[in-house]
């Protein structure tokens, strides 16, 4: 059980990590963009708790681009 | 030409500015990673955690390696594809909807190009996110199965992205004559999808269809060689892209863009 | 010389012809406003002169007509609402441009620097277009618009949507740039016109109404009117005069008459020899010139 864990670990860590960054990369565009598509708390709201997902969601539609 | 350099650079200045260049090849990755990890140990979680009932046992079969990373690509070739055509739903049609591309193109600049940069810039990221992806996918599947020989995955990686690269084309193409990026994701999404379909019933017929790029692409993991009419589809493919690419610059320059 | 020149020029939308044939040619050096109501077409005839939008039919012919010649390389443009890209900086902007129009990496860096220097933002160069005011985003226009030393630049309603301090500052970079380049702006605003450009055209419903030199537009629109008052009904005593050939046309309201005259200084004498030999009864006489902008007004409620 124990080597199970171990393993475990090593191997889904990476995936987290990317997880993480993706969030943290969204937060701070949203911080520092002007306007989004719809209201901003709903994407702060979206990014932090809608796993992966939101994220991503935030990206391919949130932003506004011009 | 240094009029090509300078619009290709500013569309990659323009992916690098708005995160494309991150968010992308970690979303891949993503989908690259998660069909190795779940297929590993999906049949331990269920194990420790389900609440089977007492002397139960779980016959799951163990997938091959091939056999895991052609799920991963079948995930990216549905969140894939669908995260591509969103991404460059409005790359031009964004530009016209806003009025910016009336400011460009009143300056002396070649349409050919000013296409053709959005066309390739697309195209780059989604290469590069395709291979980190699926590379992502191959190691992940070495560690937790077995590792399959990196030739065999660099085979079904450009069978796959040449696909990908159609997907590519036909978003641009539509956006090459409508204003609304939301349209033009909906109208690429469905035929990518109608293709797909057709392309999936009428196997015999539309053999040489490009949608079946992603099933030569899954099964030349499982044989030696490429899968026959391979060359055919992919040929077919090129054609059409360069019929598209064409025909968007031509009704481009048509469609006028100040109404 | 003439840089540009319009032959039976139409624009029809699903069918509604919104410019009805119009021709005119643009004198090289000249600075040139096209004038006219909202909705008589002249983003329109902008826009096709640009070659942002194809006539439906007549012609647009750029000095000699070199076939097959790109024309935009000779043509700046700046559109009512220009519009960035707002995650580029000002700075980027103008680069960018600068470079699509043909410079040098080299060049469209000096003339970028130049150029926000001239239009008053260099402070803000390296900001986001994003952040930009109505007003600065404007300068930056009038900058990408020139950038690569157009001989036509073309503005459309460059100082309509403008505070009264900014409207002056892009009048007078305006008289500047007569200098240097032919230019032709659009604007709904006579006076505009009339302070920084030496030629008018009339645009209305689509038409081109009247057009000419502002110098000849005066002279040929310019009549001199006299108003009248008397103590009494006038009519009986301008009987005299309107048979002596001076008068263009009379009006007559109550004690009061209105009379545009052809030549002012010969109807003056007249009317004042009459006036005293036959003792008119006389409480107000005064003096007035119908103005361009009278044209304009005339033109506009047809």
């Amino acid at each position: 059980m124990e080597i199970i864990e171990n393993l475990n670990w090593a191997i889904i860590a990476p995936f987290f990590i990317i997880q993480l960054i993706l969030l943290l990369v969204a937060i701070i565009d949203l911080v520092k963009i002007e306007k989004t598509n719809g209201p901003k708390w709903l994407w702060a709201i979206i990014i932090l708790v809608v796993n992966i997902i939101g994220p991503i969601l935030y990206f391919v539609i949130g932003r506004r681009n011009n | 030409m240094s009029q090509f350099v300078v619009l290709l650079k500013k569309e990659l200045l323009e992916s690098w500015r708005n995160f494309k260049w991150i968010w992308m090849p970690l979303t891949f990755i993503l989908l690259g990673v998660m069909d190795p990890i779940t297929q590993n140990y999906l049949p331990k979680i269920l194990d420790t955690m389900g609440d089977l009932p007492e002397g139960a046992v779980i016959q799951l079969p163990v997938p091959s390696a091939e056999e895991v990373i052609s799920m991963s690509l079948a995930n990216i070739d549905m969140l894939g594809i669908l995260i591509l055509v969103l991404a460059s739903m409005g790359i031009i049609a964004g530009e016209r909807k806003s009025g910016v591309a009336a400011m460009i193109l009143v300056k002396p600049v070649s349409h050919h190009y000013f296409v053709m940069s959005k066309w390739l810039s697309s195209l780059l990221l989604m290469w590069i996110s395709l291979f980190l992806g699926l590379l992502a996918s191959w190691y992940y599947t070495g560690l937790l199965f077995e590792f399959i020989p990196f030739s065999d995955f660099l085979l079904s990686f450009v069978l796959y992205g040449i696909w990908l690269s159609l997907v590519i084309t036909i978003t641009i193409f539509y956006n090459a004559f409508l204003k609304t990026p939301g349209l033009v994701g909906f109208i690429s999404l469905a035929t990518i999808i109608i293709l797909n379909m057709v392309s999936g019933i009428l196997t015999e017929w539309l053999a040489w269809s490009p949608a079946r790029l992603m099933s030569y692409a899954s099964q030349s993991l499982m044989q030696d060689g490429l899968p026959e009419n391979t060359i055919a589809s992919i040929v077919l493919t090129v054609l059409i892209m360069i019929v598209l690419l064409f025909t968007s610059v031509f009704i481009f320059r048509k469609k006028e863009l100040a109404v | 010389m003439s840089i540009i020149s319009v032959n039976g020029l139409r624009k029809s939308f699903n069918g509604l012809e919104i410019i009805k044939g119009i021709d005119f040619s643009l004198q090289e050096g000249n600075c040139i406003a096209l004038l006219g109501p909202n909705g008589a077409g002249k983003t329109t005839t902008l826009r096709m002169l640009s070659g942002l939008m194809e006539p439906t039919t007549g012609t647009i012919t750029f000095r000699n007509g070199t076939k097959g010649e790109d024309i935009r390389k000779y043509i700046g443009y700046l559109p009512q609402y220009p519009v960035f890209y707002d995650w580029m900086t000002g700075f980027e902007f103008l680069m960018y441009v600068g470079e699509l129009g043909g410079l040098s990496k080299k060049k469209s860096k000096e003339k970028s620097l130049q150029l926000l220097e001239l239009v008053g933002i260099s402070e803000a160069k390296n900001r986001k277009v994003g952040k930009y005011s109505g007003g600065m985003k404007q300068r930056l226009g009038i900058a990408q618009a020139i950038i690569h030393d157009p001989l036509l630049l073309m503005l459309d309603e460059p100082v309509s949507a403008l505070d009264p301090f900014g409207r002056r500052e892009v009048l007078e970079l305006l008289e500047k740039l007569k200098k240097q380049m032919t230019i032709l702006f659009s604007t709904h605003i006579l006076n505009d016109a009339e302070e920084v450009c030496d030629e008018l055209l009339f645009l209305h419903n689509g038409q081109l109404v009247e057009s000419g030199t502002l110098e000849s537009l005066r002279n040929r629109h310019q009549k001199s009117k006299i108003d009248l008052e008397f103590k009494e009904k006038p009519e009986k005593y301008l009987n005299s005069i309107t048979e002596s050939g001076l008068i263009s046309s009379m009006n007559v309201e109550g004690n009061k008459a209105s009379i545009t005259v052809v030549n002012l200084d010969e109807a003056k004498q007249t009317i004042f020899q009459h006036a005293s030999t036959n003792n008119w009864p006389l409480t107000k006489f005064e003096i007035s010139r119908l103005t361009l902008e009278d044209l304009f007004m005339e033109v506009v409620q047809k």
